[in-house]
């Protein structure tokens, strides 16, 4: 299965033939039930894709071709997460892909390339993140789970929380201390846990739109093995912080809040909205936010695609495309008015209509991937150089 | 390369001395340092070839707008060599496009059209002046209000309406039965009031008439949106480097205040709104230099003034709070910023406006 070989070079493809394929591909073979669903895709949700993708060679558009990946360039790889947006494909429970596996090419030995990468990109493992804990959230490297080593083990003791689809992982990725420095963000260290490993165990919680996407994982005695290790002993954050750039890019695409605002259009329509003047001025000034971002958003793109490393003032995209995301919610919302606040589909003059999920959706997109004040501090020292 | 002009010429041509000389006056700017924008090329950017101009595009119209705003130089590039100029490049009288263009790029006549008659109403076909056939000619009656670069214009390009249709009719300034009053604006400039009674232009000042005078109307006020909105950009652009500079020097509580995040969270969200004018500026400056037909070329130009004026609104005024009691005197010069994104907000439609207009084009509303 999936001879790298056999597979085509996709970064020597013209930009649309390239597009072309992928929006095909998508169309074709995305299940029509799980477009533009309004939560974290599930694992049962999405194996099915994930095989397909697999079988197709393109579950990790971002890794190498040898290592099964399609090895697309920055200008390609645009092309692929546009169309994903386009067509409401869901993010499958990915971080393998998107986070652990480039870390373990990167600072892994050769043992742990040869066992992880291949189980990782054919699902045999998935993985969920261990950094955030309830004393440590936006102030990160303030983090206090334990990892003290025993020989040839590490004994982690402690607790994560707001781990995205913990329940559906088999495999955790984390940050965990071991040592002490004169910086908090020394003396940590990067290690892949097997999740079946005693000593763990999760707490789902519920979140605001009801669903359990999230979970606590507890850590009580649970021996590692030393050879999970990545990178340098506590040299951890060095691996956490190798993850940024393409990341900020993505999560600021206006595609998301242009499916919304594309919803609160045709429910707006449907009940004569847009002839009130004072709703037609507070849409029209969400719509132009909202392609005006997309504005900002072409010319980060057009520095990748020239080759062009992203710097830190891309963080600007996250803040305003998920805040305009959130107000878009709201205003769908009282759009709806009392129909607004009753959970479910409704009905609205012909057009389908949910209210409430797609502003349960949007809430905490300000808060996750560093939350929007971080962003601001980060855009504040880092690119109007205000003093600390 | 015209980037480093327009900086090269504002770094040597011009101070905000000069602006607060003229302000106030009835001069409102200099013919002499009108000649040298002639000179560098800069009022003949949209005049095509043929008729002694560069015939380049928006583009670099708004590269020239925008370096110059930031020094706020009072010369009226927007309202004479966009509104102006792009009117009589559109017109259909080669006579007059032969005669008068090259002399515009050259500097050697500054026309100013007088197209507006009521607040508000930013409709070029919206025209209650009458044109009467006389004597092979026509005869002028009407009102034309709020003409940016009235001050000293040699002569309007003036709409009218006829029996047959809309004409676009050139005016000397000194003909008979042309009176112009200026009204004093918030930036020291004025806009124009001509009032016409009986005022004579022969058939050679016959412009365009017809479908192609609204056409030229309709495009002149769009390229002539778009270019204000490229100044609004160098004006917010200059005003929030005075207010970074401001909050990393400024130092009380024994710390400098841009250190406090309440306002560092408050810079970086003008920050972005300045970023999100100059990504929409480019991207719709170069929808517009393709050519578009008339309602995507609106839509475009509302989009830039739209952004523009609120981002640069939201700005100057953040300016004067960031500086504290130094901000509201005259002498600083963030004021002066202010009063000039107020007026390019309110000249050729404000935010509101343009947004309803966009709307109307891009979501079949009807407002």
């Amino acid at each position: 299965m999936n001879p790298s070989s056999a597979r085509p070079d996709y970064n020597a493809m013209s930009d649309e033939d390239f597009r072309r394929e992928v929006r095909a591909f998508f169309e074709r073979e995305y299940p029509p039930y799980l477009r533009y669903i309004l939560h974290r895709a599930r694992w049962h949700d999405m194996k099915e894709w994930w095989r397909k993708l697999y079988e197709r060679g393109w579950i990790a558009p971002n890794w190498p071709r040898e290592r099964g990946g399609m090895a697309l360039d920055a200008g390609k790889m645009v092309i692929y997460l546009e169309e994903m947006e386009r067509h409401g494909v869901a993010r499958p429970p990915d971080q393998g892909i998107t986070q652990v596996g480039p870390l373990i090419m990167r600072f892994g030995t050769a043992a742990q390339q040869e066992h992880y990468l291949p189980r990782t990109l054919s699902g045999e493992y998935i993985w969920c993140q261990g950094y955030s804990e309830p004393n440590a959230g936006s102030d990160l490297a303030g983090l206090q789970t334990a990892a003290v080593l025993e020989g040839e083990y590490f004994v982690v003791n402690g607790q994560k929380i707001w781990t995205s689809l913990a329940d559906d992982a088999t495999h955790i990725y984390l940050l965990a201390r071991t040592g002490k420095g004169t910086k908090k963000q020394q003396g940590i260290s990067f290690l892949l846990v097997d999740l079946k490993t005693p000593g763990i165990t999760l707490h789902p919680i519920r979140n605001l739109a009801g669903h359990e996407e999230f979970c606590q994982v507890f850590f009580d005695d649970v021996r590692v093995p030393r050879a999970n290790l990545v990178g340098e002993l506590d040299d951890g954050w060095t691996v956490a912080k190798a993850l940024l750039g393409f990341e900020r890019l993505s999560i600021g695409s206006p595609r998301r809040p242009q499916y919304a605002l594309n919803r609160l259009e045709a429910v707006a329509r449907a009940k004569g909205l847009l002839d009130d003047p004072g709703f037609l001025d507070r849409f029209i000034a969400l719509k132009l936010d909202i392609e005006d971002g997309a504005a900002l958003y072409g010319r980060f793109v057009e520095q990748v695609k020239r080759g062009e490393p992203l710097g830190q003032d891309v963080s600007m995209l996250k803040v305003w495309t998920m805040e305009t995301w959130q107000r878009l919610t709201d205003l769908l919302i009282e759009a709806g008015a009392e129909q607004g606040v009753v959970a479910g589909v409704h009905d609205v003059a012909g057009v389908e209509a949910d209210f409430l999920n797609p502003f349960y959706y949007a809430r905490p997109a300000t808060i996750y991937g560093g939350s929007s004040e971080i962003q601001r501090n980060i855009l504040a020292k880092t690119v109007l150089k205000l003093p600390g | 390369m015209l980037q480093m002009s327009v900086a090269d010429f504002v770094a040597r041509g011009t101070d905000l001395a000069r602006v607060r000389r003229l302000r106030g006056t009835s001069a409102e700017y200099e013919r002499a340092v009108w000649k040298k924008m002639a000179g560098l090329g800069w009022l003949g950017i949209l005049v095509p070839e043929r008729y002694g101009g560069l015939g380049l595009g928006l583009a670099e119209m708004a590269i020239v707008a925008r370096g110059l705003a930031r020094a706020l130089v009072p010369e009226p590039l927007t309202a004479t060599a966009v509104l102006a100029a792009t009117a009589l490049s559109g017109a259909e009288n080669e006579a007059l496009k032969r005669e008068q263009l090259p002399r515009l790029a050259a500097g050697d006549v500054l026309p100013a059209l007088a197209w507006q008659e009521r607040a508000a109403e930013l409709d070029p076909a919206a025209i209650e002046t009458r044109a009467m056939p006389f004597e092979g000619g026509f005869k002028l009656n009407g009102v034309k209000r709020f003409v940016a670069g009235a001050a000293q214009a040699d002569a309007f390009l003036v709409s009218a309406r006829t029996t047959g249709g809309v004409v676009l009719l050139w005016l000397p300034r000194d003909a008979a039965g042309a009176q112009l009053d200026l009204e004093p604006l918030a930036d020291g400039r004025s806009f124009g009031t001509l009032r016409l009674d009986d005022a004579l232009v022969p058939r050679s000042g016959v412009a365009a008439s017809g479908g192609a005078a609204l056409e030229a109307l309709g495009r002149a006020f769009d390229h002539g949106c778009a270019i204000a909105g490229a100044e609004l950009a160098g004006v917010m652009e200059r005003a929030l480097e005075m207010s970074l500079d401001y909050l990393r020097t400024r130092v009380q509580f024994g710390r400098p205040i841009g250190s406090f995040q309440a306002l560092q969270h408050r810079a970086v969200d003008l920050h972005i709104h300045k970023e999100l004018a100059s990504a929409v500026l480019e991207e719709a400056v170069a929808a517009l230099d393709r050519g578009p037909a008339a309602p995507a070329r609106a839509a475009a130009a509302s989009r830039i003034k739209a952004r523009c004026a609120d981002a640069a609104a939201r700005i100057t005024r953040e300016a004067i709070q960031f500086h504290g009691a130094i901000g509201f005197t005259d002498e600083f010069d963030a004021g002066l910023y202010l009063k000039r994104a107020l007026v390019l907000t309110a000249w050729l439609g404000a935010a509101s406006w343009h947004r309803r207009r966009y709307a109307r084009l891009s979501s079949g509303v009807r407002t």
